[in-house]
């Protein structure tokens, strides 16, 4: 590391490639940590986990007890062994003891995402409630047709304050905090909806994963969908060749002779080809290049097949946009993870090394830094896959019973993973630990002889 | 300090980033155009070599600069694109000399990630679009319509992630991309692609190429007729066309910049990052290419961009050294060299790290950087004075004294300048060929020293010797008349004006004589008790030529006295107290005020406020000019009066707002001086020094003077010693001998005035420096250098082992006292509480000095504190540590004496990545980060809870658009007990672009003022390309952009002193304040560096 902060003293590596090396050194020694201990105040399995997004302090966890409890993750409560070691103690928990508790299990805590001062859990008590973290007393609850599925709040938003939020019902419901009331259902879906997510590059884009197979993509500014995707859509034509090739012969055969690309190259090279790159913060619907051979229109008047198209077999469990607004992830019940390509809307074929999901319910994923990794619960362990590749990279395992949901703190390089072994475990950048150990007294070593 | 902040740039940014060639001011002339990250400067080539025309900041760091000339244009525009995302189309307007904007726009998106390897920006060579490539994935265009105007942008799909390089091919009918990238398994390729405008996206290009040299990581385009491309590797170049596909192996090295020579495309030059400059050339009959050929020219510094100008002329821009302009000439010298520097242009960039001394012990830093890279490392002293412009010289050994005389009362213009030696005065005159000559003036005595010479009245001129005074006539040259000291008696001391003379012989006697036409009458005398030590009547009344005062500096009693003349009462007698007797009086008047000047024999200075009729002194102040015996002497230049005192810190003292100011002279030890104004010399000064005597005229402002020390080799960490009189630094020298590539770390000590390197202690194998601190330990009087190392071993991410080692200085050599091993790399040390304070990776561990049985000294380990991702920068104040981490901005730590721990304190917890940080005061501290921002935060000690105890608030945030290296404390300029500026503390800061600035904490009324200036300011001066200056400023990184908060852009605020009367008083009506106070209020600032 010294010689790269000697570089970039130097100007001979620019700052941000510094630290995206960093980060990435930091994520490729990612193990269970052994300076951070979360003391878990659930009695039930995990299934959810979420860092507050301003601080990058206080972790938000909701369990299957009812419960749902906050954590400082930045400073411990208490050390053990010689110092090294920092308990994080939640910092409350609400359970169904509390007056305005929920009485089944909590399926999705997240963070108001401008401050800490609010966060929303959903339940399958039919309940969203919002709550005032200082106070831990609701706000404002929503009362929900079937089992909460999934909340999510946009992190881009400026001009709305709209839970998004995925139930047992068909619909997807908007629940607007500002004014307490539903603002609006997202009809399309044909059975219940397992997840949602908002797009990281438009406050107005949501996208939703059912039960049905079918992931939508929603401008919530109109009416209807605006694009169903298709798992079977995936090969793009190829940019069109000029047409006079005849100069070329000698690098065309060179090309042609090379051997056939691997899998998930192609499948990677396939999914960058078409589309113009503009931004989708205007009106997507208004920037879908007009070409192609196959083009959704638009609700109400999409073809019918295109609007049963379905993006996985059985149904969606897991979402996750990239960073970068480009991609979009999906994990389904048929123990596919698959990434496809916001702009076009098309699989990009590639293929996930071997995983087996749990199939019953909602999944939380995450991505690292630049969208390099993706975390993905696989039953007991949780794997972290190449993204463009879909080699497996990492595999953490740590959890005795399955695992529902990870999430990644991009601030601290920190991956938290929650099961229903009612854990929540760290998995931190690997820190030496002799290091730690120096100078004090020996009192660690034990006295085995061999 | 406090948390209201003034953030001003001392020198410039000289790091040359950018460099292009063109006809910009107008068809007919070629102009260089170089960017210095945040700044640009237009040069014009001319006969006499590179002219500045202009010279001015941009709001952004320059990412892309390009020249092009839409269709139907007779002259270049420029292109400059920002790393925010900004971009403008600038042009020139030849008559008003200034830039205006053609085109400006926001180029950033939602979507994407921001390239690692930096952004590029071309445009087409037909001028149908601008290309750029700023997120992984996306390539924008803007293209031109038919009349050179750039329409709306849009982006395409780019497939390739990694992307190294993207450059217009020349002769394609449809503009043509090619792309050098590399793939997942890490192979490089290029591809090209057409840019269909209708379709906004792109068509597959007519070739590509795959399998490239894995270094290859430059293309060069090939313009008509041959076309293609060039791609630059570390082991090959290839060139590359849609017919044609030719390579040479080079010897390994990686090329930094390129530089076309002909237009027709056929030779380039190369820059390597050892500064070896290569000749390509494209061989080629006709249109068809038959190979590549490389010839190495010679040696420059290593460059950043090169621009062949014109005649062999070209301009090497350096990023780790100092710019050139070379010239190639057609035969090798002796050397085997075809590179002749004809110019260098200071760069101090990067500075990676400085210390401020203050080696004169005057209370003026000077800043000895570490700056550049590689070969071209050196050390520069940067140090702030009144420079001196020499016009001529002479050996001159022993001068005891220098008068300038004229020829004439009446003339304007000095003649003559006599210079005393111990047995004997010379006179030297300027001929008629303006040459100085040695003359006689028949009337003077010649074989003894001269005490004193004047001008007088009626043409004559009087020279007091130890025996006598003379008058002589300045026509004839004859003596008119002589004053004899009494027999036994010798005149120790002597002063004149045009019609006085005031003498002192031994014994105390002081005589007064008065000069007539051709006589000379003794008026008064009188004993005083003690021997007189100095005088002077210099005339500060009405009168110029006659003086109702004298004053007079007295052995023994250690006094000043003023006596009135002619009758030489005693007015006032000021006991100066002290030992030190007054070597030198003067009286003088700046901007209508007296004062009188006493200079005592060991540097120091008194200065009083002088009430001319009453004779009253008043207003004492002291200070610190040098440790000789100073002589003080007044001169003017532009009618503005001037003293110079010479001594071994040479210093001129002026009045400006009505207070005195002190500037150094850029000059060793001064024994005397004399103003000199002749004809051919206007203005000028004789100034005699170390055995040479120097006609000189002296610069009107004071500036950085900077020396370099070119080492050869890069210098990592530099500390000094006030002890032994030493710097000690941690360098590292490149070796390349034989083809592979070694380091070689070691620790030197240099001479703090020489600079010569004194002692060498090599590091081991893998053994890096990176930190160096000079310091005493509690129960030991000796002082050390101690130096903090790590071995970087490749295999290892991290280091796991390093040493501490304490050195003494011992006759002129480092000697190693004791050494400790630690588990990783030792980032920083501190002197703390008479301990040892280590950050030693994620860990502070503070040492104890501890006497061993055997009387030898080791460092035993005290306590720690962990929880740091990488604890890279520490500073301490009493009992608190403020430690900026990598990637965890900044955290307080407490050291608790009783239970001999350390604790965290409190904390930000925001994210940034730290670059420095330093404790402005017990509760302010300064950061600056990875994104170019700097801020502040502050404990706050008064919270209610837990929790906000446990937090520093963030309370100030600015951009200020420089990785900053290092803080230090320290001032550039002499801090004066009696300014209002000596009483701002300031901070000094250095950048990777060779930025020196100085963060000033202002009280809060002011900073409310200036603040209120500069809003002021915005909206009247204008940035460059319509580049907002609120924009500019805010607070931006990954996270969040957030408007700048106390901080103050000092440059912009100093640039209201560049403005024309009529916007000066537009911004004064508005602040509802003087043209003049705000003048002066500002005028106050720009004396903080």
């Amino acid at each position: 590391m010294w010689r790269e902060i000697g570089d970039r003293e130097a100007g001979k590596i620019r700052p941000n490639a510094f630290a995206n090396r960093f980060k990435r050194n930091r994520i490729e020694s990612l193990q269970l940590s052994n300076h951070k201990d979360i003391v878990s105040a659930h009695r039930g399995s995990i299934n959810s986990l979420q860092v507050d997004l301003t601080e990058g302090r206080y972790l938000l966890s909701g369990a299957s007890d009812a419960s749902v409890a906050a954590y400082d993750v930045q400073r411990p409560t208490e050390y053990e062994g010689n110092g090294i070691i920092g308990k994080h103690k939640c910092l409350f928990v609400v359970d169904r003891t509390h007056e305005s508790g929920h009485q089944y299990a909590v399926s999705s805590a997240v963070w108001y995402p401008i401050d800490t001062g609010l966060f929303v859990t959903g339940s399958y008590d039919y309940h969203i409630n919002v709550w005032d973290t200082n106070t831990t007393q609701v706000v404002t609850n929503f009362k929900m047709p079937g089992k909460v599925y999934k909340t999510a709040m946009s992190s881009l938003a400026t001009s709305h304050m709209l839970i998004a939020a995925g139930t047992e019902d068909v619909q997807v419901r908007l629940c607007d905090i500002a004014s307490g009331a539903l603002a609006h259902t997202l009809s399309g879906h044909r059975d219940g909806v397992m997840t949602v997510e908002w797009s990281s590059s438009s406050e107005w884009v949501l996208v939703t994963g059912g039960c049905d197979g079918a992931i939508r993509f929603w401008d919530i500014r109109r009416a209807g969908c605006f694009l169903v995707l298709d798992q079977s859509q995936s090969q793009l034509g190829r940019r069109p060749p000029i047409l006079d090739r005849s100069a070329t012969n000698k690098v065309s055969s060179s090309k042609s002779s090379s051997p056939s690309p691997n899998l998930p190259v192609k499948a990677r090279a396939a999914q960058r080809k078409l589309s113009n790159g503009s931004s989708m913060k205007q009106s997507p619907i208004a920037k879908i290049p007009a070409k192609g051979p196959l083009r959704q229109r638009l609700h109400p008047g999409m073809l019918s097949a295109q609007d049963r198209a379905t993006a996985h077999y059985g149904a969606v469990t897991g979402l996750k946009v990239t960073e970068d607004g480009m991609h979009l992830l999906s994990a389904g019940s048929d123990s596919r993870l698959r990434l496809w390509d916001v702009e076009s809307g098309r699989n990009t074929l590639v293929n996930f090394e071997t995983v087996r999901l749990q199939t019953s319910k909602p999944m939380q994923l995450a991505t690292s830094q630049n969208s390099a990794l993706v975390f993905v619960p696989c039953m007991t362990t949780v794997k972290a896959f190449d993204m463009w590749s879909g080699r497996t990279d990492l595999t953490f395992r740590g959890h005795y019973e399955c695992v529902n949901c990870c999430y990644f703190s991009f601030q601290d390089q920190e991956l938290y993973t929650g099961g229903n072994d009612r854990q929540i475990l760290v998995w931190s950048p690997s820190r030496l630990v002799y290091d730690e150990m120096d100078e004090g007294p020996h009192q660690d070593q034990d006295n085995w002889s061999d | 300090m406090s948390i209201w902040n003034y953030v001003v740039t001392a020198h410039k940014p000289t790091n040359v980033t950018h460099s292009c060639v063109g006809n910009f001011t107008s068809s007919g002339e070629l102009n260089l155009i170089i960017a210095k990250c945040t700044r640009i400067e237009i040069h014009l080539l001319s006969p006499q070599g590179l002219q500045p025309m202009l010279d001015v900041p941009i709001y952004g760091r320059i990412a892309t600069l390009e020249l092009f000339r839409p269709h139907g244009e007779t002259q270049d525009l420029l292109f400059i694109a920002t790393e925010r995302y900004k971009f403008c189309v600038l042009q020139w307007d030849a008559e008003t000399s200034e830039l205006i904007t053609r085109a400006m726009g926001d180029v950033s998106d939602r979507i994407g990630r921001p390239t690692d390897n930096g952004q590029i920006g071309i445009i087409d060579p037909e001028c149908r679009l601008i290309g750029l490539h700023l997120y992984d994935g996306l390539f924008k265009v803007i293209p031109f319509d038919n009349k050179g105007q750039l329409k709306e942008a849009f982006n395409i799909r780019l497939e390739e992630l990694q992307v190294l390089d993207i450059k217009f091919l020349y002769g394609c009918s449809k503009p043509t991309i090619v792309v050098l990238y590399q793939d997942n398994k890490d192979a490089r390729h290029v591809k090209t692609y057409e840019v269909s405008l209708k379709d906004k996206d792109f068509v597959e290009g007519p070739w590509s190429q795959n399998n490239l040299d894995n270094g290859a990581a430059l293309l060069i385009p090939v313009p008509p007729p041959l076309c293609g491309v060039l791609i630059i590797g570390e082991e090959t170049i290839v060139y590359c066309s849609a017919n044609a596909f030719k390579a040479i192996p080079i010897k390994p090295s990686i090329t930094r910049a390129y530089g076309r020579v002909d237009s027709d495309g056929s030779r380039y030059l190369l820059g390597d990052y050892n500064g070896l400059l290569q000749l390509l050339v494209i061989t080629h009959e006709k249109e068809k290419v038959t190979g590549l050929k490389i010839e190495l020219l010679g040696e420059t510094s290593i460059a950043s961009t090169i621009s062949y100008l014109d005649n062999a002329v070209v301009y090497i821009g350096s990023s780790y050294g100092d710019s050139q302009l070379i010239k190639l000439n057609m035969h090798p010298d002796a050397k085997g060299s075809y590179v002749e520097v004809l110019e260098r242009y200071v760069n101090l960039g990067p500075i990676v790290d400085f210390c401020v001394v203050d080696l004169e012990r005057q209370g003026q830093g000077q800043v000895v950087t570490c700056s550049g890279a590689y070969k071209d490392g050196s050390l520069r002293v940067v140090r702030n004075g009144i420079g001196i412009n020499e016009q001529a010289s002479v050996e001159l050994q022993g001068i005891k004294g220098m008068w300038s005389l004229r020829s004439s009362t009446e003339d304007a213009f000095d003649t003559f300048l006599v210079v005393s030696f111990i047995s004997e005065t010379r006179i030297l005159a300027m001929n008629m060929e303006d040459e100085l000559e040695e003359t006689e003036i028949e009337g003077f005595c010649s074989e003894v020293q001269t005490l004193f010479c004047h001008d007088a009245v009626y043409n004559q001129l009087v020279q007091v010797t130890s025996s006598s005074v003379r008058l002589v006539s300045s026509i004839t040259r004859e003596l008119r008349n002589e004053w004899n000291a009494p027999a036994g008696y010798s005149i120790n001391v002597a002063t004149a004006n045009a019609t006085q003379v005031l003498l002192a012989t031994g014994g105390g006697h002081l005589v007064y004589l008065e000069i007539g036409d051709g006589v000379l009458t003794e008026v008064k005398h009188s004993q005083l008790e003690y021997e007189v030590s100095c005088l002077d009547i210099n005339p500060i009344g009405e009168n110029p030529s006659y003086s109702q005062l004298a004053v007079v500096g007295m052995w023994t009693d250690i006094s000043v006295r003023l006596f009135s003349l002619p009758d030489l009462n005693l007015i006032t007698k000021e006991p100066l107290g002290g030992e030190i007797i007054p070597r030198s009086v003067l009286l003088c008047a700046f901007e209508g005020i007296s004062y009188l000047l006493c200079a005592l024999g060991d540097g120091h200075l008194l200065n009083f406020l002088l009430n001319t009729t009453t004779g009253e002194l008043t207003d004492r102040k002291k200070i610190s000019l040098g440790t000789q015996p100073i002589t003080l002497r007044t001169f003017s230049s532009k009618n503005t009066t001037y003293v110079f005192a010479a001594s071994d810190r040479p210093t001129v003292i002026y009045s400006s707002n009505k207070k005195l100011l002190y500037s150094n002279v850029n000059l060793k030890e001064v024994s005397h001086m004399c103003p000199f104004n002749t004809a051919a010399f206007p203005d000028s000064l004789a100034i005699a020094k170390e055995g040479e005597l120097t006609i000189g005229t002296i610069d009107d402002i004071q500036k950085l003077h900077i020396r370099s020390i070119l080492l050869g080799e890069q210098p990592r960490r530099i500390c000094h010693q006030e002890q032994s009189r030493t710097f000690a630094i941690c360098s590292v020298k490149y070796n390349q001998s034989g083809g592979d590539e070694s380091e070689m770390h070691v620790i030197r000590l240099l001479d703090d005035q020489t600079f010569d390197f004194i002692s060498t202690y090599p590091l081991d194998t893998f053994e890096y420096g990176c930190s160096i601190l000079s310091c005493s330990f509690s129960d030991d009087s000796s002082v050390y250098y101690c130096v903090g190392t790590a071995y970087v071993l490749p295999e290892e991410s991290e280091p796991t082992k390093g040493r501490i080692l304490v050195f003494m200085v011992e006759d002129g050599k480092l000697q190693l006292i004791a050494e400790k091993e630690t588990k990783g790399a030792v980032y920083s040390l501190n002197a703390f509480n008479g301990k040892l304070l280590a950050a030693i990776n994620q860990k502070i561990q503070l040492y104890k000095w501890m006497l061993r049985d055997d009387g030898s000294r080791e460092l035993q380990s005290e306590c720690g504190h962990h929880g740091h991702i990488l604890a890279l920068y520490v500073q301490t104040r009493g009992d608190f540590i403020v430690v900026g981490d990598l990637m965890k901005s900044i955290s307080l730590l407490i050291y608790k004496h009783e239970e001999g721990a350390i604790e965290e304190r409190a904390r930000d917890y925001n994210a940034n990545w730290m670059s420095a940080v330093e404790i402005l005061d017990d509760d302010v501290y300064l950061g600056a980060e990875n994104s170019f921002n700097i801020f502040t935060v502050r404990k706050n000690s008064e919270g209610a809870t837990d929790e906000e105890r446990g937090r520093l608030d963030v309370v100030g945030e600015y951009h200020l658009g420089e990785f900053i290296n290092r803080f230090r404390h320290g001032s550039l300029v002499m801090r004066l007990p009696d300014s209002d500026v000596g009483q701002i503390p300031t901070v000094i800061f250095g950048s990777v672009n060779g930025v020196i600035g100085v963060i000033a904490s202002l009280p809060h009324e002011q900073y409310v003022f200036l603040e209120k200036l500069q809003t002021s300011l915005r909206k009247v001066i204008k940035g460059v390309g319509g580049l907002s200056h609120e924009h500019w400023r805010s607070f931006n990184n990954e996270k969040k952009t957030v408007e700048a908060k106390n901080f103050l852009d000092g440059d912009l605020i100093e640039s209201f002193l560049d403005l024309n009367r009529s916007k000066m008083d537009e911004i004064a009506k508005q602040m509802g304040v003087s043209v003049e106070e705000l003048c002066k209020r500002v005028e106050d600032l720009t004396r903080l560096h």
